[in-house]
């Protein structure tokens, strides 16, 4: 059946974009009977909604499961133009990425309907939380470049009010931002696709890439700028220097279970998108030892220490989670910049780990909004005696994060390390480490602190936080499930290390 | 069939506009029925002759030697006069409703039926004589229109076009003479009239000429500098800026520079020259200052004139590309660009007749009164700046494919001004859109409180056009299998 893996994609996206259209007819009554602008706040949904977005999601993360590991299918949906279709195949990268997704989509939508209740709008909330599911899943199945810069459009579009949820200015403002700041790296992406169309065999993805060597010959050097084009903006989603400013700015203002899969999932859409360029078009080879490779590397290394540092100076709890992502997932990016397999490997995991990991992280910012409302780090004192299970989590995901052994981002640092260590990239062989290692310091720095003081809050702080305020169940047991995932794959790591082995060993 | 359905088609629209005033229509319905059955009949016989294209010309009338007003339908005049019949009808259905609040209709009328035969005219004429001919009545015919107010504005306003338009006419009737006098036959031949064996030393002199000419068409497709008039003609109601300043009267000056091009000068004369390049610099100038004008711009209709600026100039792109695959670029963003901006242009003439607001920051909370015309505005704004799935993306895409496959560095900054203008058009079309539908808190909706969407008339007319940009964009092989079949004579 193999057309199956059409399923995930568009059960939850038509479901969605009914749930959308509802909500929009709704807030076009509302504001034409009371006359009143705010936003969709005032539209309530019933009890029935969440049983109905929560059976959807389960069985669409289950059809994309089973259609990831159950069969290689590939599907043609149509021909966009003259041999430009858009169509869906299964293979080692797509699964890799869909299963994070799924997982992660399904645990944080079940905090989300806990969450969700005191934020409002939900219809529209839950509309889009499945639509960017099914389209996320039509991206990570994607077969060519133009199939991917499709869905890498749709993303973009559909997530966008996921950020200005609550409708302030501030939010507004946020979701433009991210809107020009993704628009602008798609068209730099796609400045690229026009290039590789020409000089490659086909867009469609292969192990090694499809370069056409005697068609590019003598046209590298505009190649290679084209190349570069794409990953300055393909990285824009991921968060890289020079257009990663949108993403502090975005991130934060949606609500958390929205900051949580924008900073966990969508992210890793522009990775995917770097990889499917890189190892899968043009191929590693044609990029080792150019000035690409070197430009690359330095862009990621500045953004890993810059986040880091940004980060460390943040007093805004979910802005200085944002920030984080910034640096974490060029972690991964160096890693792909390495071209080499040990590389890859880190890269991909460190991928999965951080997913788990910022997911916990966003979602226990949004047990601190959620039960007292509290943004900032320094309002955060003695938070742990207020709420020890959730600080536990934090502190278990923080510790992965930072890479301490054995919880899982040691693992991916190891081998980023290891990449770097022996690879053939001259000076960045000992200066990727150091500023990786320096990043993990910062780390620990701005992640820790929130547990010591969260613990440790001092005399005066005692009398005040004796009360407990732990979060509903529901979104406790989601926090657990992410800090188990954030330390669980560090101890048990060796399936995963062989698949992405395995990756590497088909790509290079 | 005989070819004397080519006639019918461009006189028919003539006569029964110079009928309508003096016609006693007794209600206003009647009125109404008269002009849509006329437009109507004229779109049929002109689709009627797509399906069945006459192989003969036809000759109106000579004047001394070989000099002839004729009109023969080839392919590229076939491409222009679809977008004309498809588009008039439903405009015209359109203006129904807009005009109820403008005044004088019938004078309005008169002037709109008629340009759709001058436009008809250029689409079909066989000669570049012909072509001239129809290109100065159409100045004539719409001046009028932009001056229908009678303000202060519209009067300077259909000044300005008035000048530019003539002047670029005189430019462009250098252009005819050079091409009578050297060209091996006045009509248009695919490849050019030139005999490049004969020429000589005359070559530059040619090249010249070709850039005077293509200036001079260039005005009515407002390729900067040329620009200036089609914002301020943002006065005329807006039937007049959606249909002729987004496609009949722009288009028609892009159709002139592809004829000239194509068909008189040549590419095998122009490809590769100092030419090319002085109008390619001039037309990638063009696509990114037009964006920018837009961007900067906050009455709604002169934004989207800006953008429509920025568009011309992406088929004038294409065309100067001087590639059969350029021409296709060429022809299917004059194809798509006519149906995204005549939909964004009736959007913003929706809001204006029903709420009579004008500039961007009156436009908070809209959204949610007029649901319908902002959800369109906002897919349109969406087709323009290329999102894939909608038509913006196949014009864009064929457009850069071409450009990269001439693979000149010019070529390729051209490509990168393709997409900076698509990033500038996300900018200036999403935060409408944005602005509608989520107003600054504490708003206070008084003042709109009544605001509605437009009825059928208006609402219909979008309807159509959104099902075209997301079938264009989704299956537009039929459409591109039609134009490359155009483009293909051309080698």
């Amino acid at each position: 059946m193999t057309g199956f893996l059409l399923l995930p994609v568009f059960l939850p996206a038509l479901t969605g974009i009914f749930l959308l259209i509802s909500s929009f007819l709704e807030h076009v009554k509302i504001s034409r009977q009371s006359g009143t602008q705010e936003p969709v706040r005032n539209e309530r949904a019933g009890k029935g909604l969440p049983v109905f977005v929560g059976m959807i999601l389960v069985i669409s993360a289950a059809a994309a499961l089973w259609a990831a590991w159950a069969g290689d299918g590939s599907v043609t949906l149509f021909y966009m133009m003259d041999n430009i279709p858009i169509s869906f195949r299964v293979d080692e990268m797509g699964k890799l990425f869909v299963t994070i997704l799924s997982i992660v989509w399904v645990l944080v939508g079940v905090y989300a309907f806990v969450y969700m209740e005191h934020e409002g709008g939900e219809k529209r909330f839950f509309g889009l939380y499945l639509l960017v599911y099914g389209i996320l899943v039509a991206l990570d199945f994607a077969e060519n470049l133009v199939t991917l810069y499709f869905f890498y459009e749709m993303m973009t579009l559909a997530s966008m009010p996921l950020v200005l949820h609550n409708g302030s200015r501030e939010a507004i403002m946020a979701a433009l931002k991210y809107l020009f700041y993704s628009m602008c790296g798609a068209y730099l992406g796609l400045f690229g696709i026009f290039f590789l169309y020409r000089y490659c065999d086909s867009l469609t993805f292969t192990a090694g890439g499809t370069l056409n060597t005697a068609l590019a010959s003598g046209h590298q050097g505009i190649l290679l700028a084209a190349v570069f084009c794409m990953l300055i903006g393909f990285g824009a989603k991921a968060g890289m220097f020079p257009l990663h400013a949108w993403l502090p700015a975005a991130h934060p203002v949606a609500p958390s279970p929205a900051s949580a899969v924008l900073s966990s999932i969508i992210v890793k859409a522009g990775v995917l998108a770097v990889i499917r360029v890189v190892y899968y078009i043009v191929g590693p080879g044609f990029l080792r030892g150019t000035w690409v490779q070197t430009a690359w590397m330095i862009l990621t290394l500045m953004t890993v220490f810059m986040g880091s540092l940004l980060a460390f100076r943040e007093p805004m709890l979910k802005k200085r989670l944002a920030y984080s992502t910034v640096s974490q997932v060029s972690y991964i990016l160096f890693g792909l910049s390495l071209l080499s397999p040990a590389g890859l490997e880190g890269a991909l995991l460190h991928t999965v780990f951080h997913a788990f990991i910022k997911s916990a992280l966003f979602l226990t910012a949004g047990v601190f909004v959620f039960q007292c409302g509290k943004t900032r780090v320094e309002e955060l004192r003695g938070i742990g005696r207020q709420m020890p299970k959730t600080m536990v989590c934090y502190t278990f995901a923080a510790l992965a994060l930072i890479g301490i052994p054995p919880a899982s981002g040691f693992i991916s640092k190891w081998y980023l390390a290891q990449g770097a260590l022996g690879a053939d990239v001259g000076v960045f062989r000992w200066l990727g480490p150091v500023v990786l290692l320096v990043s993990a310091l910062l780390t620990a720095g701005y992640l820790l602190l929130l547990t010591m003081q969260g613990f440790f809050p001092g005399e005066k702080y005692y009398e005040k936080t004796s009360e407990k305020q732990e979060p509903p169940m529901g979104m406790l047991l989601v926090l657990i499930a992410f800090a188990v995932l954030s330390v669980l794959p560090g101890i048990f790591p060796n399936p995963l290390i062989s698949y992405v082995s395995r990756i590497a060993e088909i790509l290079m | 069939m005989s070819a004397n359905i080519m006639m019918i088609a461009v006189l028919l629209p003539v006569l029964a506009g110079v009928l309508i005033p003096f016609i006693p229509f007794k209600k206003r319905i009647w009125m109404m029925g008269y002009i849509e059955f006329m437009v109507l009949l004229t779109s049929v016989l002109t689709l009627f002759m797509l399906l069945n294209p006459p192989q003969e010309n036809f000759v109106l009338f000579r004047f001394t030697g070989n000099l002839s007003i004729s009109f023969r339908l080839d392919g590229l005049g076939m491409v222009f006069a679809g977008i004309l019949a498809s588009l008039w009808p439903l405009a015209t259905l359109y203006s129904f409703e807009y005009m109820k609040h403008e005044g004088h209709e019938k004078y309005f009328f008169m002037f709109y039926v008629m340009t759709y035969g001058g436009t008809l005219g250029i689409a079909l004429a066989e000669d570049i004589l012909t072509m001239y001919f129809f290109y100065e009545m159409l100045t004539l015919v719409t001046l009028p229109l932009i001056m229908h107010t009678l303000s202060r504005e519209a009067i300077l306003a259909s000044r300005t076009y008035l000048y530019y338009s003539l002047g670029g006419a005189a430019f462009a009737f250098i252009g005819m003479i050079f091409v009578l006098t050297y060209g091996t036959t006045s009509v248009f031949v695919p490849g050019g009239v030139m005999d490049m064996a004969s020429l000589g030393d005359k070559t530059n002199l040619l090249l010249i000429i070709y850039v005077l000419c293509f200036c001079g068409f260039s005005v009515k497709a407002a390729m900067w500098p040329f620009s200036s008039w089609l914002p301020k003609a943002g006065v005329a109601p807006t039937p007049v800026t959606a249909l002729l300043h987004a496609v009949a009267v722009v288009k028609a000056g892009a159709f002139t520079i592809i004829r000239v091009t194509y068909y008189s000068f040549g590419t095998k004369l122009l490809k590769g020259t100092w030419a090319q390049t002085v109008v390619m610099v001039l037309v990638i100038i063009t696509i990114v200052y037009g964006c920018s004008r837009a961007l900067k711009e906050t009455h709604i209709k002169r934004r989207l004139a800006w953008s429509t600026v920025s568009n011309l100039s992406y088929i004038l792109f294409g065309v100067v590309l001087m590639t059969p695959l350029g021409l296709v670029g060429a022809l299917s963003h004059m194809v798509f660009h006519a149906v995204m901006k005549i939909c964004s242009f009736f959007c913003a003439g929706a809001v204006m007749y029903k709420s009579g607001k004008n500039y961007v920051h009156e436009l908070g909370g809209l959204g949610w009164k007029m649901p319908k015309v902002f959800l369109i505005f906002t897919i349109s704004g969406f087709a323009l700046m290329g999102v894939p799935g909608l038509c913006g993306f196949v014009s864009k895409w064929n457009l850069a494919k071409a450009a990269v496959e001439s693979g000149t560095s010019l070529a390729y900054a051209g490509v990168a001004a393709l997409l900076i203008s698509a990033l500038l058009t996300a900018i200036y079309m999403i935060t409408i859109s944005v602005r509608a539908f989520f107003p600054t808190k504490g708003f206070d909706d008084t003042a709109i409180r009544d605001v509605k969407d437009p009825n059928w008339m208006m609402t219909l007319p979008l309807a159509v056009f959104v099902v075209a940009m997301v079938v264009f964009g989704l299956h537009p092989q039929p459409v591109l299998r039609a134009l490359e079949s155009v483009a293909s004579v051309m080698q």
